[in-house]
């Protein structure tokens, strides 16, 4: 089985992220960037079944020079090959987009599976994954904790509101967008690191590949949320002022 | 009364039967113990060789081979009465190498020693006064083995232990009485060849036996790493730890069959002493039972057989082992090594170590909490920022970051640090320094946690740390050394103590002076893994007298932490933490001093259930921050 998973560098969660001087992207100089975790879960399904299946994993990812980083990573904990499609000004392209590279560059691999993380953690529009199946006429489901490979094509798990889970089969070639938390992540080892170091990262630029730029969503600008206090002291006797907490609970922050 | 002649009788004469017979069982016996010693030679010398071992200086070898060996000091101080037999009988055989020469050349006409003459009468002598000394040793240590039988010796009484004591005891009582005969008396032939039928069948049981520590040992210990716990570097891209039998060196070979099975290395262990599965002596002769049968070339796993992943993982690192044992065997590297073999290919799988590992290939700390975190708990307590300007980087680690127990020893430290008109601050950022995943065998993360950290420091040019976790004293300024130069560290007991005229002004409130008993418990990291013993026990005197717990200083037990496994979860059979709080609590004492962020978040849960009345729990920066002078401008210890 060959499986391409779509893999995004995202800055690390806890980065202090400032609004650049143009005021629509963040300052990326003083931010550490890391492996977006739904990726990082999309990627553990692939490789797990690879090892049940056998197979090939080829990991995909578009952005400038630094997220190379994330596709060694990815090589090092068990990912075949690479493709690392080189583009500067993700900023300025759309979701679909991003998915017309993607698919532009997945398209000659004829892959059986594409797997892609659910959203990521910087922008989270949840979009991607799904344009590209658009793109590449494939099947699609999203929200995937759990796959399983049938006679047919795919089993799988997806994850719904209020604890409610959804079977569903569909056939191969297809893409899935991957939920977090379905699997036990594997965690980097030396070894792993050494020998991605003899594993082939194909690079392609936006412009070999040819897809269309322009873009059909425009970004505006972005904005740090402004943090305010809103503590307010219950007064009255301790069983009052919990009645009044239990109160507010229910209806004003509907936590309970 | 039968008195002792001034000479020692010395057989004359033999036939040329007699020395045929002498010359063949020689040959024998030596081509009996080089069978065996041959075999074991060959194993060690076919192992890899140490990558980066160093002969010299010398200086450091000589010195721990005279203090080791010749005067068995680690032998006689960690168990006086049986070391101190132990010794004679070692010195008596020092003693008889000159004797033993002697005593077979006689057997070919050929002595050297005249008994008679001035120096071999001195010598003979001098000899026989071993021979006492190592008679009444060896039976000593008899009796020891098989009536008081110590459980450390193991449950099966040792019947190659008991031939070795009676072949020595027969060696050294033959040799005294040749002193009550003459030397044309048939007796002295007959005690010559008891002598000798006694050493020649003494010879081959050496390799046979743990007696094999008699002509290891002395280069084990002259050849050890040196230092204590030293993590070797891994070397070239094919080295990822102790992984098969071809990962095995030459020094961990000699080690594996140095090991004398005395069982110190357990009788201090604090995995052993709460029913898990590790034994450091265990492990040593597994990879020597490995050895044997697969050979220092094999590519067969070491965990398995003979050695079990779950024992492998369940050492604290704490160095009694290591600390203890008398043929220097070097456990804590090998317990590490394995664990890197485990880790860095990827064969281990624990649910709590992925989590840590993966925690700290993202985030900055151990415990996987945002670094905002931290930034709030800075801004909060109002710590100064290091600019490079101050005299310390006071070192936060992840405890003192981010733990409400460590943040309160922080804050108490600052507190006295400010008082003291010490200059300090934090750094704005700051990862954990790789301790727990050091000896938890991840070295991929624990080089990237080094070399960010060491970078971080560069650029804000820090000169001195000093931390309140001997765990970051220790990984920063031992282990980092491979990436880099980490600046000056240390420990904040040692900083305390060097301004103790100036603490302690005031009576410490709510510890009451002359009322107040006080336990402090050494930990690991600061005691064998620092020799700090004495400065944290001043700075805790500060608040009342000093007793000890049975185990303390160099034998401190540990509280269960170290090694990556506070990060494990729960532990199998009685949790360490447990057997050491109830070890502190029933000193008495109404106070338990501690200077480890890791004992004191260990012994927080641990001495509560050791019942009512239980001790109240301190870092002795608490206990020096609460000497400071009333009316200070104190900021409230806030918890997040």
């Amino acid at each position: 089985m060959k499986i391409i998973v779509a893999i995004k560098q995202v800055p690390e969660r806890d980065a202090q992220v400032r609004i650049d001087p143009v005021g629509k992207w963040i300052e990326e100089l003083d931010v550490q960037f890391a492996l977006n975790e739904s990726d990082a879960y999309a990627l553990e399904e692939a490789l797990q079944l690879k090892e049940k299946h056998g197979g090939e994993v080829i990991v995909i990812s578009a952005g400038p020079e630094r997220a190379g980083q994330v596709i060694r990573e990815a090589l090092a904990k068990g990912a075949d090959r690479g493709i690392h499609i080189e583009a500067d000004d993700l900023g300025s392209r759309d979701a679909l987009g991003v998915a017309r590279l993607l698919a532009a560059a997945i398209q000659p691999e004829n892959p059986d599976l594409v797997l892609a993380g659910l959203q990521s953690e910087d922008l989270g529009l949840g979009q991607t994954g799904v344009i590209l199946a658009e793109l590449l006429g494939f099947p699609h489901s999203s929200l995937i904790l759990h796959v399983d490979v049938t006679a047919k094509g795919l089993k799988v798990k997806r994850e719904l509101e209020e604890g409610w889970f959804q079977s569903i089969e569909l056939p191969l070639p297809a893409v899935l967008a991957i939920q977090s938390g379905g699997n036990k992540l594997r965690y980097a080892t030396l070894m792993g690191i050494k020998r991605a170091k003899t594993k082939e990262v194909r690079r392609a630029s936006a412009g070999e590949l040819g897809a269309d730029a322009s873009p059909v969503v425009i970004l505006e600008g972005i904005s740090l949320p402004q943090k305010q206090r809103s503590t307010q002291i219950l007064p009255g006797s301790p069983k009052e002022a919990s009645a009044a907490l239990v109160e507010k609970l229910r209806f004003e922050a509907r936590v309970l | 009364m039968l008195l002792p002649h001034a000479t020692l009788a010395e057989p004359q004469h033999f036939s040329l039967a007699e020395k045929l017979i002498f010359l063949a069982l020689i040959v024998a016996s030596i081509a009996a113990f080089w069978r065996r010693f041959g075999a074991v030679l060959d194993k060690i010398l076919k192992s890899k060789k140490d990558p980066g071992f160093r002969l010299f200086p010398i200086g450091r070898r000589v010195w721990d081979f005279f203090r080791e060996v010749m005067c068995q000091a680690r032998v006689i101080r960690q168990r006086p009465l049986p070391g101190l037999a132990h010794a004679f009988v070692f010195w008596a055989f020092c003693a008889f190498a000159l004797v033993t020469l002697n005593h077979c050349a006689t057997g070919f006409g050929g002595a050297f020693l005249d008994p008679a003459g001035l120096f071999g009468r001195f010598y003979s002598w001098l000899a026989a006064a071993f021979a006492l000394a190592c008679a009444i040793g060896i039976f000593g240590l008899f009796v020891r083995r098989f009536l008081v039988r110590p459980r450390w010796l193991g449950e099966d009484l040792s019947w190659e232990s008991g031939l070795i004591a009676l072949l020595i005891f027969v060696l050294m009582v033959t040799y005294l009485a040749a002193f009550f005969v003459t030397d044309t008396a048939p007796a002295a032939r007959v005690l010559w060849w008891i002598h000798s039928l006694t050493l020649l069948a003494f010879l081959p049981v050496i390799p046979h036996t743990k007696h094999l520590h008699l002509v290891l040992s002395p280069f084990t210990i002259f050849l050890s790493r040196g230092g204590f716990s030293a993590i070797p570097s891994l070397a070239g891209d094919e080295d990822f730890g102790l992984v098969a039998g071809k990962d095995l060196t030459q020094i961990v070979s000699l080690q594996t069959y140095s090991c004398v099975e005395c069982g110190r290395c357990s009788e201090h262990c604090p995995a052993t002493n709460t029913g898990k599965l590790l034994n450091p002596k265990e492990i040593v002769l597994g990879l020597r039972g490995y050895l044997n049968e697969f050979g220092p070339a094999s590519e067969e796993s070491l965990i398995g057989k003979y050695v079990a992943q779950e024992a492998v993982f369940q050492c604290t690192t704490c160095g009694s082992c290591e600390f203890q044992c008398p043929v220097g065997i070097e456990h804590v590297p090998i317990l590490v090594g394995l664990r890197r073999g485990a880790v860095n290919t990827g064969a281990w799988d624990d649910d709590h170590g992925g989590k840590l590992f993966l925690a700290l290939e993202r985030g900055s700390n151990a415990l996987g909490l945002g670094a905002a975190e931290r930034d709030k708990f800075i801004q909060r307590q109002e710590l100064p920022i290091f600019d490079g300007s101050q005299e310390y980087c006071l070192w936060l680690g992840c405890m003192g970051g981010y733990d409400p127990q460590g943040r309160e020893i922080i804050a108490d430290f600052a507190r006295v640090m400010s008082y003291l008109g010490t200059s300090f601050g934090v750094l704005r950022k700051e990862k954990c320094t790789g301790d727990p995943v050091r000896r938890l065998g991840n070295d991929l993360v624990f080089q990237q946690l080094a070399e960010s950290n060491l970078e971080t420091l560069q650029q804000n040019k820090v000169k001195k740390i000093v931390s309140i976790c001997p765990h970051c004293v220790r990984t920063i300024q031992t282990d980092w050394k491979e990436f880099g130069t980490p600046p000056e560290i240390e420990h904040h007991s040692e900083f305390l103590a060097r301004h103790l005229d100036k603490l302690g002004v005031s009576p410490v409130p709510r510890l009451e002076p002359g009322k107040e008993k006080i336990v402090y418990h050494d930990p690991c990291y600061l005691g064998r893994y620092r020799n700090i013993y004495d400065e944290p026990r001043r700075v805790a005197a500060l608040a009342g007298d000093l007793v000890e717990a049975p185990r303390h200083r160099e034998r401190s037990f540990c509280c269960g932490a170290g090694g990556g496994l506070a990060f494990l979860g729960e532990e199998k059979g009685e949790r360490v933490s447990h057997a050491r709080a109830a070890e502190l609590a029933a000193t008495g004492a109404t106070t338990v001093a501690a200077a480890c962020p890791f004992c004191n978040t260990m012994f927080r849960d641990a001495l509560a259930a050791t019942g009512d009345g239980a001790p109240q729990l301190l870092d002795i920066a608490q206990i020096a921050a609460r000497g400071l002078p009333r009316g200070q401008p104190v900021k409230m210890n806030e918890s997040l």
